[in-house]
């Protein structure tokens, strides 16, 4: 027993002891309480596990909006970049099929372990976060160049959908076909709105551009030269300006690939599991004092 | 113990700031292959070299794409003309090459002739900035042109780049457009992405719901109510993203996609061919730092012709005996890309018309090492290339490519 009632605790019974009944749980909700109390878990044990509910979110914060943003820079790079990199047939098929790993795995890690349909949203709500912090620290405050130069997109609609469709269908295959889907096939509307006024149209030395065009070309990024850029080549070409709904359906089409297989990727991630230890590890790590035989 | 906390970040800055001050961009690192066997700029020039933030300046040059090009490098199938800069220290205001509007890339470049480029650039960060031309090319990247130190002053902040579109609108700066358009858009995702979130978050997370499902008890973890909730959200995110769409669109009816097609070029006029140089022997003086070329050359012209200058890799060395020649030297251009001992030849007299005529070539300073040229000697290929600039009495200018194999000399020559 610790008399002071503070640091050390060997059993919930230590902080019930010391708890007041009063101050028990911060949930008002009564079904709120009904879960705690469904839980096993004991006032003051309740108390502490919201202290680590806290300690999750802080965690899950920082390390998924660096893994996710790093995971998109490295797959779709240039394409989310600049604002002259976003057109319409690549941009909206490349962007959601890699932008949907992480949040479909931590859809998945949510809901099979604690049945929260935000993992999606986690995942698009960080990244987008993690996206602004980049472009001002790196495109703004290094490199000096402008903010309409490196205007991001969002992946916030999709996921929303597809923690939606999770909640409603509770299914994950489900969650595949229709949220994955959407996930995909949102991703062109929900960002045109956003990004219409830089397609503007302007005439510059004779020719046609786009105001995208014009801040890439304004503003030169030393040998990121507009050759690179992989803008509708190839038979999509054909759908001429209808290309970018060609795009937004075949992504989403790819997109309930993309979702099925991270969701298991997820969930095995997210497992724990235990190798048994032959005795020479163990002796060597002084759980064993020597070998036998 | 404080006393060498300090002195560590005395040095950290100290090098910090040295370093800030010194660096160019890496220009020197580029393999000597690479600048000596592909693109050589040359008449390259600076309109200013001290500008204001707003205020434009020209850089205009040429350029002469080697007929031994490397195997290793892509040839200039698709080639997008730039400058290179630390960042957008400047903005790019027009282009031309071979006055044809270079805003987008061009195919189909040729080996062995010379094109001719404009750029108008405006300066926009305060501060001494290394402004080069560079042509890019696909599949074997920037090869620079000269660098300069173009000085921009002013204030960071009255920097804009008006511009008028298609439309009628008139905007004030492209720096800023349709920022805030874009920027609201992001925070009403966030705002529903926030309301959904703290209304799971609000409620036992993480311990009591892993524990309340390993009991089978779900329905005390998903209710009706959330369902329905789901089912507004949703609702909610389908009106914002076609409503939005659809708006968009009436708000944006002439937009036009990103622009990217190739265009195509003409190279300058040929230039005379009247001059053949055949390199019988080449060699690097490896302590000297003297680059000796035994030449034969011939003037197949009606003029006789003074050998001037012989450049590579933006590196000049100028005969300092032919007036013509040091006439030629831009004031603009960099000073540290001029060798001082210039170029030293076996005979000055002027080759005549039909003359076939052995000369030596000696090109000496430490700028084959400072400027890192010297790593030719772990080349595979150990060649080397350069443009050879004579002259003859009125003035004409004959410029021809030379080169061939390099064999390195490691210890004194006797
Ligand atoms: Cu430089």
């Amino acid at each position: 027993m610790n008399p002071s009632g503070e640091g050390r605790v060997t059993s919930t019974a230590d902080i019930d002891a010391a708890a007041s009944p009063r101050e028990n749980t911060r949930f008002k909700d009564k079904k709120d309480e009904t879960v705690i109390s469904v839980s096993g878990l004991t006032p003051s044990a309740a108390r502490y596990s919201r202290l680590f509910d806290v300690l999750v979110v802080a965690a899950v914060v920082t390390i998924f909006a660096g893994a996710i943003h790093l995971h998109v820079m490295l797959t779709v790079g240039d394409w989310d970049m600049y604002v002259d990199w976003k057109d319409r047939q690549y941009w909206p098929l490349v962007m959601p099929v890699s932008m949907i790993m992480f949040p479909a795995a931590l859809q998945a890690i949510f809901w099979v372990n604690f049945r929260l349909p935000i993992g999606a949203t986690v995942g698009a709500t960080v990244l987008l976060i993690a996206t602004w912090i980049g472009r001002y620290a790196n495109w703004w405050i290094w490199t000096g160049f402008p903010f309409t130069e490196g205007v991001p997109s969002q992946a916030l609609a999709g996921a929303l959908l597809m923690d939606m469709t999770l909640i409603v269908l509770r299914n994950s295959l489900f969650t595949s076909i229709i949220g994955g889907f959407a996930f995909g096939f949102v991703f062109w509307p929900s960002n045109y709105s956003a990004l219409a006024p830089f397609y503007l149209p302007v005439e510059h030395q004779g020719m046609v551009a786009s105001l995208a065009d014009m801040i890439g070309y304004t503003f030169p990024r030393s040998n990121m030269p507009e050759y690179l850029r992989i803008i509708e080549r190839g038979t999509l070409r054909t759908f001429g300006s209808s290309v970018s709904w060609v795009s937004a359906a075949f992504a989403g089409f790819i997109c309930i690939f993309m979702h099925q297989l991270w969701w298991r990727l997820g969930l095995f991630a997210s497992q724990a599991t235990f190798l048994k230890n032959s005795d020479v590890v163990k002796s060597f790590m002084g759980i064993k004092s020597s070998v036998a035989s | 113990m404080l006393l060498k906390l300090i002195k560590f970040a005395a040095v950290c800055v100290a090098f910090i700031a040295g370093v800030s001050h010194a660096a160019a961009h890496g220009e020197r690192a580029q393999e000597p292959y690479l600048r000596t066997r592909t693109v050589q700029f040359y008449d390259v020039h600076f309109s200013k070299t001290d500008v204001k933030v707003n205020e434009r300046f020209e850089l205009t040059g040429k350029f002469r794409l080697m007929q031994d090009w490397p195997d290793a490098v892509t040839p200039p199938d698709i080639v997008f003309l730039s400058s290179i800069s630390p960042g957008p220290t400047i903005a790019r205001v027009e282009t031309y090459l071979n006055g044809e509007p270079a805003r987008q890339s061009f195919a189909g470049l040729e080996l062995g002739r010379d094109y001719e480029f404009r750029m108008v650039l405006e300066g926009r960060t305060p501060g001494s900035s290394h402004i080069h031309p560079s042509i890019s090319i696909k599949g074997s990247g920037p090869l620079v042109g000269p660098g300069q130190w173009v000085n921009i002053s002013g204030e960071a902040h009255s920097f804009a780049f008006p511009i008028k579109t298609m439309t009628g609108l008139q905007i004030e700066d492209l720096q800023t457009f349709g920022l805030a358009h874009a920027v609201g858009w992001h925070l009403a995702w966030l705002a529903v992405a926030a309301a959904w979130l703290s209304f799971w978050l609000a409620r036992p997370l993480i311990l009591p719901r892993w524990l309340v499902l390993q009991k089978g008890r779900e329905d005390l973890l998903i209710s009706l109510r959330d369902t329905g909730a789901g089912i507004i959200v949703a609702a909610i995110v389908l009106v914002m993203v076609f409503g939005g769409y659809v708006r968009a669109s009436a708000e944006y009816p002439y937009n036009v996609p990103l622009q990217s097609g190739l265009n195509r070029v003409a190279p300058l006029p040929a230039s005379p061919a009247y001059v053949e140089i055949k390199v019988i022997s080449a060699t690097y003086d490896v302590p000297g730092r003297s680059m000796r070329l035994a030449t034969q050359i011939t003037n197949k012209g009606s003029e006789p012709l003074s050998i001037g200058e012989l450049t590579t890799a933006n590196i000049r060395f100028l005969n300092q005996s032919l007036p013509v020649a040091m006439a030629d030297v831009d004031p603009s251009y960099p000073r540290d890309l001029i060798a001082r001992t210039g170029l030293k030849l076996s005979s000055d007299t002027p080759i005549n018309p039909g003359e076939t005529k052995e000369v030596r070539v000696e090109a000496t300073d430490a700028v084959w090492e400072l400027e890192r040229l010297v790593s030719f000697l772990t080349d595979v290929d150990s060649k080397f290339g350069g443009l050879l600039l004579l002259y003859a009495p009125n003035g004409e200018r004959v410029i021809a490519e030379m080169g061939g194999p390099i064999v390195p000399v490691f210890t004194e020559l006797k």
